[in-house]
């Protein structure tokens, strides 16, 4: 999900890559601070038990994926992907299936679970405000919307997955039950109205530091970033109004060297406890049922999880079966 | 080998040989290379602009037939084009004062010019970013000197890009330049100004004409590098200012589209030869870097 620039977090990479031996484990992700608490959560955890050697690759890239597949020479053994990503590559033939019987699915959040993938963690765009740089702060996304009310910039994520039209619609007075299929005419007609006053943020990081900065005082947020955001002193304000949740997910490539080895990574990685030890760095939700008894009351309050009344699940389905076509229309639509 | 040289009669080889040894065989190793690495992989990308996803010229008739992406293709003109000639406005002169002045003032000049080259392109591109925003240090110190009641978009748009574009393009076009404002004869500028040339004329007539070759060369190669910019125009731009080669970026990395992505890479790829064909035939391979 963090699109972070590929150069900064090539260079992270570099800084610790080593030839992989083919006992090695190679696991991808986005890079950033969320990929250094995988590594603590789950990699780490991974070594110890197993004795293999996890090597961090990044950032995941679906050019790159699908490459390694049709050379048949794929170096990555796990990769976390989009979720919308994962249920439209499974169904092209780019990923091995996940094997139950290594993997416990019973405990896990069936939102995220196909054939092919299983979710990471999931998040929510949730409505986040400056306080202190504004009179008052947006709480619903037709608030957001409205550039009369809330004069200022606002940021939203930049690139074509679930979350922005959804909150286009939603903004447009589209109920949630009736999202689907995306009325992607309304949506952009909806984006119109607001383009000129769009910031975009193209990684966790720097929606942080518009909002933090009052580049845009408000805007689409991951809710994690809202708790960091938080932490670091900054004035915010999180509305969860209707917040749309989305998650990444864990994949195997076709043809990965080390298939059985990802099975049993994956299976760790999804348990309870190192899922809770996951949302704990980074605020971001778990999708194993069991890790919120397992973590801080206090800390179980901020995740999405605890915010489900109006909560707005994106449909990956939908998503994968038109990844494509929105997305050449979402960027086509950006450029003008 | 060593022995045999040594101790054999007189030179293994003559002056001839060595000499045709030294044209074109010392780059085969590094031509080898590129070829592997380099032309082969994008032979590859390029064939499936062709084959992808079904065989046919379709990617190049959606790409040259969408008004999207022909107002991506003029938008990496223009800002390349703004780019050159603001390099060019702000390099000529600080190449021009870089030959007059005193070496050691140079030396300091020069010393400022390449630790900026050397810097990292990202850290320098999100320098940019905190000092042209809205609520930057640009806009903080017009806003507290009175100069203007709202923040100035700087940032996210044409102005950021050819900002930060033209910073880090400036070295490209001031080192050749200066290399041939150097070599121009002092005393021709004496002479003109002896035959009457007010200073305006001695730089119009006199001096712009000398130094052409650098100038047209160093901007060429700033138009050429600008086209082909990634980063500083995804960081520094807004969506609507985007260029061929985030649309290339994102064919390949989002989209997994590589049959457009090819095509869209042969369109800059043609347009760049063009333009180093261009090059070689006024100016030569020898006039780069202003030598």
């Amino acid at each position: 999900m963090k699109r972070i620039l590929v150069l900064a977090a090539t260079a992270a990479t570099i800084a610790t890559a080593m030839p992989a031996t083919a006992a090695d484990l190679v696991f991808t992700s986005w890079g950033g601070t969320t990929q250094d608490a995988q590594k603590i959560a789950w990699a780490e955890k991974f070594t110890e038990k197993t004795g293999i050697n996890v090597l961090q690759d990044g950032p995941t890239d679906y050019g790159k994926l699908k490459a390694m597949v049709e050379a048949n020479a794929v170096t990555w053994d796990v990769v976390d992907v989009e979720g919308d990503y994962a249920a439209q590559a499974g169904k092209k033939g780019l990923l091995e299936k996940l094997d139950f019987s290594v993997i416990d699915k019973s405990k896990l959040d069936p939102r995220f679970v196909t054939d092919y993938s299983v979710g990471s963690f999931y998040y929510s765009f949730v409505i986040g405000c400056n306080k202190d740089a504004v009179d008052a702060c947006p709480k619903t996304w037709a608030d957001l919307f409205d550039t009369q009310k809330f004069p200022g910039m606002r940021a939203f994520y930049k690139w074509s997955a679930p979350g922005v039209i959804e909150a286009a619609l939603l903004a447009d007075g589209v109920s949630a039950d009736q999202l689907y299929p995306l009325d992607l005419d309304r949506a952009f007609k909806k984006l119109d109205t607001i383009k000129s006053d769009i910031i975009w943020w193209s990684g966790g990081a720097q929606s942080q530091q518009l909002l933090a900065s009052a580049e845009a005082p408000f805007g689409s947020v991951w809710n994690g970033r809202m708790t960091a955001l938080a932490q670091s002193g900054i004035n915010v304000e999180t509305s969860w109004e209707q917040n749309i949740t989305a998650a990444d997910a864990l994949v195997v490539p076709k043809g990965a060297k080390n298939k059985e080895a990802a099975m049993q990574f994956i299976a760790l990685a999804t348990s309870a406890e190192a899922q809770a030890d996951l949302a704990k760095i980074t605020g971001y939700a778990p999708i194993n049922l069991d890790s919120p008894k397992m973590m801080d009351p206090e800390l179980a309050k901020t995740l999405p999880d605890a915010q489900t009344a109006s909560q707005v699940n994106a449909d990956m389905n939908y998503w994968a079966e038109n990844r494509d076509a929105i997305g050449e229309r979402w960027y086509a639509w950006q450029a003008k | 080998m060593v022995s045999q040289t040594e101790t054999g009669s007189g030179r293994p080889y003559s002056p001839a040989q060595v000499r045709r040894l030294t044209d074109f065989d010392l780059t085969l190793p590094a031509l080898g290379l590129l070829i592997l690495f380099f032309v082969l992989p994008v032979a590859m990308l390029l064939t499936r602009s062709v084959t992808e996803p079904v065989p046919g010229l379709g990617n190049y008739a959606e790409l040259l037939g969408s008004s999207t992406y022909l107002r991506i293709f003029a938008n990496t003109f223009i800002v390349s084009g703004l780019v050159t000639l603001v390099s060019l406005l702000i390099g000529f002169p600080v190449a021009w004062a870089l030959a007059i002045m005193p070496n050691r003032a140079a030396s300091i000049v020069f010393a400022i010019l390449l630790l900026s080259m050397w810097t990292n392109l990202l850290a320098r591109t999100y320098a940019w970013m905190v000092l042209l925003q809205r609520t930057g240090v640009i806009n903080k110190m017009l806003l507290g000197m009175g100069l203007i009641d709202t923040p100035l978009p700087l940032v996210n748009n044409l102005t950021g890009v050819t900002i930060g574009m033209t910073y880090i393009m400036l070295p490209f076009i001031i080192l050749p330049l200066y290399g041939v404002i150097r070599k121009i004869d002092p005393a021709i500028l004496q002479a003109a100004a002896l035959c009457g040339a007010n200073r305006w004329q001695s730089l119009v007539r006199v001096l712009l004409p000398l130094a052409m070759p650098g100038m047209a060369a160093g901007a060429l190669m700033v138009f050429v590098m600008s086209l082909g910019y990634f980063v500083t125009p995804a960081l520094l731009g807004g969506t609507s200012n985007m260029m061929l080669a985030e649309l290339i970026a994102q064919f390949v990395q989002s989209l997994v589209n590589w049959g457009m992505g090819g095509a869209a890479a042969l369109v800059l790829l043609v347009v760049t030869l063009a333009l180093y064909a261009v090059q070689l035939r006024f100016f030569g391979t020898n006039r780069m870097g202003g030598r």
